[in-house]
């Protein structure tokens, strides 16, 4: 990621340009007595990318959700071509040509691609019944004429992978071809090769005059496609730009300047006895017989874990937590051997995970439950007498880790559902500072999460490391990796290929680790 | 490893228990005729009271050495009775004894039985098909019966409840009937309530419970079945002495008709019961029609009944035995239908001696 | 339009899945109707058990009879049990089965016979009458976001009670033309009927609805976001559901030959044994009414095969639950090793 490039777009914006496909006139929506949007106002015109930032919270996601269908607005207008409209549902503001990729995925699970695909226009034969085995060669042409041959028309989308099933959903959009397209972090599950394909079918689809309007985190796409900027803070917007730096888009977004992105990290620890030790492991993706791996994690250590998705780094964070897939293997934790077979034996070993899980809806975190019960279940026992919870202690312990990790929430008893994403990561370490896990394994926890509060967690890491704690940190941002780990490793088909440490340790580094001996036809990629 | 082992053992161990179920549970001989009982439901202890009297008489004379019986259950479920009869018309068997999961559900089935020359014998809860053999009780008399009781104690004056049975059935329909001819005919008799014990003590009592208290003071009690159940809730609520009862045949109930009396209480009461010894005149039915020593006519036999002047105990009566059993398995006294053991209706097992059904004359 | 990019090609596949390997179209074939497989495999078995029990027994193969007597007893299981697979494909269940059926059977009995106009007249209404019957229930979920189990509970007592007031006590009679149309004692042609409701599910599965259908009972929130009307895909299918329902009381009369007003209620519970028997998932969105009109064929052959292993009565529901519980299990199974397989 490149840090704060001012040019925005490679298409200059016509500086009168034609009336809005799509705008909201000081739209409002409140959920629950909480001000979602207030009095936002937003327009995109024909043919042009126009990308909508802020932090998590700040009604990007409600604004898409209203120009979409799926909400109705409290207050305010939304307008298409100029006139006033009010959609239905989703299904409504499809017929007038707005398609829309939500954030939350559509897909039908136990469904075959090609019926996710051509939903409502499939083939039909006499009485207009579908012709069942004509779906998947008309889905395999049309997957073929979007440029994408690696899915399986015939696979269900439960068996196809994250980020498959978020460019199906995003063909299934195109292929009815909009006039404005909606697109909520189109990119978040994706790899930067998938970015590419999405923002060729972008351009596309801008060089034929469509109204693009779309969410992400990553500065650098923004940048490298977005012809216009408008920033939302607080539920309204702040701006629209055609070229703004980072820095200032920051400020904006939070109202305050973030002045270094990367915290300056604790000393790297001296190498006596290790916390934790990992031999002889094998992952699912190599072969039998194969070598195992293993590393080892210095107390006070932040030990990066890279590479392209799919590599393995799911498995072993998963299996280091006890769960099935990794093949057990020697594992000491402060010199002496543990057995993990399940979560409850890592906990017991001192080691905690926090892990953003792939589809967003959490993992370990129980949604509805307050704040307070999500921080104090693993240790519920040492906090009740015969059964019985002490209240106080609960209620004490609770509020000091709110503070120090800066958990934004009213209040403890605020449902964690509720939360930001990056407070919902936050609340997650929390657990495992509370169980007192010494060794913290953290998965993509920031991922989709907005820039400041990805700060924050930075801060917080670096802290932690500070304080002598050993984390081991996966992140998909290889920027994150080079600037925030002491050592990096990079795994590649279930195995280290790399371990990284300063000066070799950049970005670019870790990418070409991650590369080198990749599949065969990868040039295009570089 | 250790895994698998437990997993073949388990898959052996109920391969065992297939193979011992499976035994067969008759032994052919050639000059034997085949009887069939299809019960459609073993969930009470009536019906077991029955079966294991079906299974003890096949283990006496006469029918040990002439009968080659065989029985099977059905969970109340018409459609798994009715594959079951389908199973004993493929298997041929001479004569089918069926106690009806419904009075209707079965006549498609039991008319292709016909058909094939299979002789059904249907009883307790019988069919309407016309080609089924009927052995029951009077059941529009039963509910006559202890009404008359009533009114002769009360000497035609007084309140009276009427606990009633499973609505929906000819059996509650008929007693319900058969109560009401009499109470028309003696005006003075005041049917305060009439509420569904659903033939079961418990929720008898349940039901009686919640409706005592605003009740006035009751005379008599008319009782379909639960009848012990009805008696406690008296005593629960404090309506002692208990007013003079007619009932089932309920063992519990009969304890109160004892002169010593139970849980401190004494009852003046009429006890009339549904015999489970239907089953036994059945097969005798089925056995003599076979070989033609009876006509192929419908029979109805008379109730076994006891008052308190009557009850005995050891005969229609036990002290030791749990309140939900029907002390009616067996009749008394000198016209009896068919006299057999206790042991024979609480474990199946034959009693000493031979069985004698005296069946109503040709 | 040239493209600016490359296509995603399957080489730059960013999955550990190696590149461009697909699972041939018979695995997805397999993999996607294991459940359907799986209930028809043990249909087959059963029947290849029983046919050995029978033989060994009785010295001869199963004829005529014993064919059509489990074809002609099966059908109002097969009907009900392809009405709830509808219902449980949108992720609901329907308790108020045995109700319609009491009902339909009860109004069978009282108001069929009668000249052959007569009797396909009264069937229609009948079959009308089941139509309500789900409509009401429908309606409820549908348009009331209430809960599928709660209203189908209530439903069935009211169904229940319609029934008794039809038919106080069992009676009635239906007469032996309209019974040797529907359940021909004589021989098997109400497989017939089977094949219709075959084909009549082989069309819905490729009409709108049977997409709706599959659609909502997959993800109701994602269905509406495509544009799929979730209610009223709702009320459709549970007013279907009531007319099989129906159609299953009918049967019921015809091979009784008269009505009862309460031997509908077992198959509140036996439809949904079937259906899961059938390998049609709880959750919803996965089945097929193919599987669930074979379990109920698995249902009768099992009864079926206790009657000639002799199996003691004592234990008769015993090993019919075993034998639930194995069926359930190996489904199971079998789902998870296909899906390592993967």
């Amino acid at each position: 990621m490149s840090a704060g490039s001012a040019a925005v777009g490679d298409n200059p914006p016509a500086a009168s340009g034609p009336a809005a496909a799509i705008a909201a006139q000081r739209v409002g929506k409140s959920f629950g007595g909480v001000e979602a949007l207030r009095a936002a106002s937003f327009a995109a015109r024909p043919g042009e990318v126009h990308a909508l930032v802020g932090e998590n919270g700040a009604g990007k996601s409600t604004l898409i959700k209203i120009m979409g269908g799926r909400l109705a607005p409290d207050s305010g207008t939304l307008l298409l071509d100029g006139r006033s409209v009010r959609f239905a549902g989703p299904a409504e503001a499809a017929r007038r040509g707005i398609g829309t990729v939500f954030q939350e995925l559509t897909l039908l699970p136990w469904m075959s691609v090609a019926e996710n695909l051509l939903i409502g226009r499939e083939p039909r034969a006499a009485l207009g019944l579908i012709r069942r085995a004509a779906l998947a060669p008309e889905a395999e042409a049309v997957l073929a004429g979007l440029g994408i041959t690696h899915i399986d028309p015939r696979a269900l989308a439960a068996e196809i992978s994250l980020a498959e099933r978020q460019i199906i959903e995003i063909a299934r959009v195109i292929l009815r071809v909009p006039r404005i397209l909606l697109l909520d972090e189109p990119s978040s599950s994706l790899v930067e090769r998938e970015v590419t394909w999405l923002f060729a079918r972008i351009r596309e689809l801008r060089a034929a005059g469509t109204a693009i309007v779309f969410t992400s985190h990553r500065w650098n796409e923004i940048t490298s496609i977005a012809d216009r900027i408008t920033i939302f803070r607080n539920g309204a917007e702040v701006g629209t730009f055609s070229g703004i730096d980072e820095a200032e888009a920051i400020t904006l977004m939070t109202g305050r300047r973030v002045e270094a992105r990367y915290p300056a990290l604790p000393a790297a620890p001296a190498a006596e006895r290790p916390a934790f030790e990992l031999a002889g492991a094998t992952l699912g993706a190599t072969q039998d017989g194969a070598p195992g791996f293993g590393f080892s994690l210095a107390w006070g250590e932040i030990l990066g874990v890279g590479g392209l998705a799919g590599q393995g780094h799911r498995e072993l964070f998963l299996g280091l937590f006890g769960a099935p897939p990794f093949r057990r293997s020697a594992i000491r934790v402060d010199g002496r051997p543990v057995r993990i077979a399940r979560p409850a034996d890592a906990i017991h070993a001192g080691l905690g995970i926090a892990l953003v899980p792939e589809d967003r809806k959490s993992e370990g975190l129980l949604l509805p439950l307050p704040v307070r019960d999500n921080l104090t279940l693993p240790i519920l026992s040492r906090l009740s007498i015969g059964g019985v919870i002490r209240g106080g202690a609960e209620r004490r312990m609770t509020r000091e880790i709110i503070t120090s990790l800066g958990i934004r929430t009213p209040s403890a008893a605020q449902p964690v559902g509720a939360l930001s994403g990056g407070n919902q990561q936050k609340v997650l370490v929390g657990r495992w500072l509370l169980a007192e896990s010494r060794i913290l394994l953290l998965y993509d926890v920031t991922r989709g999460v907005d820039i400041a509060t990805k700060h924050e967690l930075y801060e917080l890491m670096a802290r932690l490391a500070g304080e002598g704690r050993a984390i081991l940190f996966y992140s998909s941002d290889t920027e994150e990796l080079a600037r925030l780990c002491h050592r990096v490793l990079v795994l590649r088909q279930g195995r280290i290929a790399a371990s990284l440490a300063p000066p070799a340790l950049d970005a670019e580094a870790i990418v070409a680790a991650a590369m080198r001996e990749a599949p065969p036809p990868a040039a295009h990629a570089a | 490893m250790q895994n698998k082992l437990a997993r073949r053992t388990l898959l052996a161990a109920s391969g065992a228990g297939l193979i011992a179920a499976a035994r067969p549970i008759r032994a052919r001989a050639a000059a034997k005729v085949k009887i069939a009982l299809s019960n459609s439901y073993i969930g009470n202890k009536w019906r077991i009271e029955m079966e294991n009297l079906y299974k003890a008489a096949l283990e006496m004379e006469p029918y040990k050495s002439q009968v080659d019986g065989t029985w099977f259950n059905s969970g109340n479920n018409v459609s798994e009775e009715s594959q079951q009869i389908a199973g004993l018309i493929g298997e041929r068997v001479d004569a089918i004894l069926v106690d009806a999961a419904s009075p209707t559900g079965l006549n498609g089935i039991l008319g292709q039985a016909n058909a094939r020359g299979i002789l059904v014998v249907s009883y307790d809860n019988v069919v309407t098909a016309p080609s089924a053999i009927k052995v029951n009780t009077d059941q529009f008399a039963f509910g006559k019966q202890l009404a008359e009781f009533l009114v002769k104690k009360l000497n035609g004056h007084g309140n009276v409840i009427m606990v009633t049975g499973v609505a929906g059935t000819f059996v509650d329909q008929q007693r319900n009937a058969g109560a009401d001819s009499i109470w028309k005919a003696n005006s003075g008799i005041k049917v305060v309530n009439r509420y569904t014990g659903m033939w079961d003590s418990a929720t008898a009592e349940r039901n009686t419970a919640a409706i005592l208290p605003s009740l006035p003071k009751i005379d008599g009690i008319w009782c379909q079945g639960g009848t012990d159940g009805v008696l406690k809730a008296f005593i629960a609520a404090k309506r002692t002495p208990l007013p003079p009862t007619a009932g089932e045949a309920e063992n519990g109930f009969r304890k109160f008709m004892m002169p010593a009396g139970y849980m401190g209480q004494h009852v003046d009461g009429l006890s009339i019961g549904q015999p489970p010894y239907l089953v036994l005149v059945s097969l005798e039915l089925a056995r003599r029609i076979l070989n033609k020593t009876y006509p192929r006519k419908n029979i109805t036999i008379p109730f076994p009944f006891v008052t308190s002047e009557t009850v005995k105990v050891g005969e229609t009566v036990f002290p030791n035995l749990p309140d939900s059993f029907f002390a009616d398995f067996t009749d008394s006294g000198p016209n009896a239908t068919v006299k057999i053991c206790v042991d024979a209706a609480l474990t199946g097992k034959p009693c000493p001696g031979s069985l004698a059904v005296h069946l109503p004359a040709a | 339009m040239p493209r600016e990019s490359p296509d995603l090609a399957p080489a730059g596949a960013p999955d550990d899945e190696p590149a461009g390997t697909r699972r041939p179209r018979a695995a997805h074939i397999i993999g996607q109707n294991i459940g359907l497989i799986l209930a028809l495999s043990i249909l087959l078995v059963s029947v290849v058990v029983f046919t050995g029990l029978f033989a060994f027994e009785q010295r001869r193969l199963p004829g005529n009879f014993e064919i059509t007597s489990s074809v002609n007893n099966t059908m109002p299981l097969a009907l009900a049990a392809s009405g709830q697979t509808l219902v449980v494909l949108t992720r609901g269940i329907d308790l108020s089965v045995g109700g319609v059926i009491d009902l339909t059977n009860a109004l069978a009995a009282i108001f069929l016979a009668g000249s052959v106009l007569h009797m396909i007249v009264v069937s229609a209404l009948i079959l009308l009458v089941g139509a309500a019957a789900g409509l009401l229930n429908g309606l409820l979920v549908g348009l009331g976001r209430l809960q599928p189990i709660v209203v189908t509970l209530a439903t069935l007592s009211i169904f229940q009670g319609l029934a008794i007031r039809v038919l106080p006590q069992p009676g009635g009679s239906v007469p032996t033309g309209y019974t040797a149309v529907l359940v021909n004692p004589n021989a098997p042609s109400a497989l017939l009927f089977v094949g219709l409701a075959v084909l009549g599910w082989m069309a819905l599965r490729r009409s709108r609805l049977g997409v709706a259908i599959f659609a909502i009972g997959n993800d109701e929130q994602a269905a509406i976001t495509l544009g799929i009307r979730a209610q009223r895909t709702k009320i459709i299918a549970y007013t279907l559901s009531g007319v099989l329902y129906a159609a299953g009381g009918l049967f019921l009369a015809a091979s009784a030959t008269s009505g009862d007003a309460t031997t509908g209620d077992v198959y509140t519970l036996t439809s949904i044994v079937a259906v899961v028997l059938g390998g049609v998932s709880l959750f919803g969105g996965r089945g097929s009414a193919i599987g669930a009109i074979g379990g109920a064929f698995i249902t009768t052959m099992i009864v079926n095969i206790l009657f000639f292993a002799h199996i003691d009565p004592l234990y008769q529901s015993f090993y019919e639950g075993l034998f639930l519980v194995i069926a359930v299990v190996l489904g199971a199974a079998v789902g998870r090793l296909a899906r390592r397989a993967r």
